[in-house]
């Protein structure tokens, strides 16, 4: 008898953003419970600490919040790597919606280090200014599924070729210009440069893929002609 | 492109064969073939191969390097 093995087993679109609830409810009656019966002890900043029965609550949110977290690191990483394999199988670009552009409005977290950096003296969040070069997923998402042949890999190799290009010479620039200690405080130097590098990433990113759908899309309406 | 010349056009219509179809034939988009038809592409030397074959006609007739 001939079982037919399910191999692409999807869980219900409700689920994983009901589990996230869940989470958060349950973070947040723990710590309410910590709060009331508790002290507070598992809320506010502790030096030491000692296991005590009430702790109970608020140790078991936490580790459902980090196997929540974990799932979802599993299920990206799954994501990806069917996605690679789709595209060797295939010689297919990746599927991908344009709307994953709007993850670029991410890189506005990189304001944060202007507070972090003043307050806390933490460079971090200008990390996360390498975000804006998301929004070349727009482009990506408009060359979703297409069939790689010859020219499109030449294409994709023309417009890294030129994205890395403009992203070394700022970068070239950015460290002459960090290099004048005459003209400013040497504190100011890391975090320009920090900002610099991780605009100058998202700029490369972003470039890589308008580059490459304008090279495929350049005179297309020069070549619209009839398929005769 | 300097000095290059296809004439893939005439060779495909003789062949009775659309863009669209030919492009699937050597496993390229159709956009491929309408720039090689313009000579706005120079194709590797495996493609011009495969579309010599898929037409049926020689590559040096195809494909002219002044």
């Amino acid at each position: 008898m001939k079982m037919k093995k399910n191999t692409d087993a999807k869980h219900p679109r409700w689920l994983l953003p009901a589990l996230g609830g869940a989470c958060v409810l349950l973070t947040g009656a723990a710590a309410w419970y910590d709060l009331t019966y508790n002290g507070g002890k598992l809320v506010y900043p502790m030096h030491s600490y000692a296991f005590e029965t009430t702790d109970i609550p608020m140790l078991l949110a936490v580790a459902l919040d980090v196997l929540y977290v974990l799932y979802l690191a599993f299920l990206l990483i799954r994501g990806i790597r069917a996605q690679e394999e789709r595209t060797i199988k295939t010689n297919r670009t990746r599927r991908l919606n344009p709307k994953l552009g709007f993850l670029g409005f991410l890189g506005f977290l990189g304001f944060a280090g202007f507070w972090s950096y003043g307050a806390l003296g933490d460079m971090t969040p200008f990390v996360f200014f390498a975000f804006f070069g998301f929004f070349g997923f727009f482009f990506e998402g408009k060359m979703s599924n297409t069939l790689m042949d010859e020219r499109y890999r030449e294409n994709v190799v023309r417009a890294e070729l030129k994205a890395h290009r403009v992203g070394f010479s700022i970068i070239i620039l950015l460290l002459i210009l960090a290099g004048q200690h005459s003209r400013f405080k040497v504190e100011l130097i890391a975090p320009i440069l920090i900002t610099g590098i991780a605009l100058t990433v998202a700029l490369t990113m972003f470039l890589s893929e308008y580059l490459l759908y304008r090279y495929d899309h350049d005179d297309a309406a020069a070549l619209a002609e009839e398929d005769e | 492109m300097d000095g290059f010349t296809c004439n893939l056009k005439p060779f495909r219509q003789a062949k009775g064969l659309t863009q669209g179809q030919l492009a699937d034939l050597v496993g390229v988009r159709r956009e491929t073939i309408m720039r090689l038809e313009k000579a706005q592409y120079n194709p590797s030397l495996k493609l011009a191969v495969d579309i010599s074959r898929a037409v049926g006609a020689p590559i040096e007739e195809i494909f002219i390097f002044e």
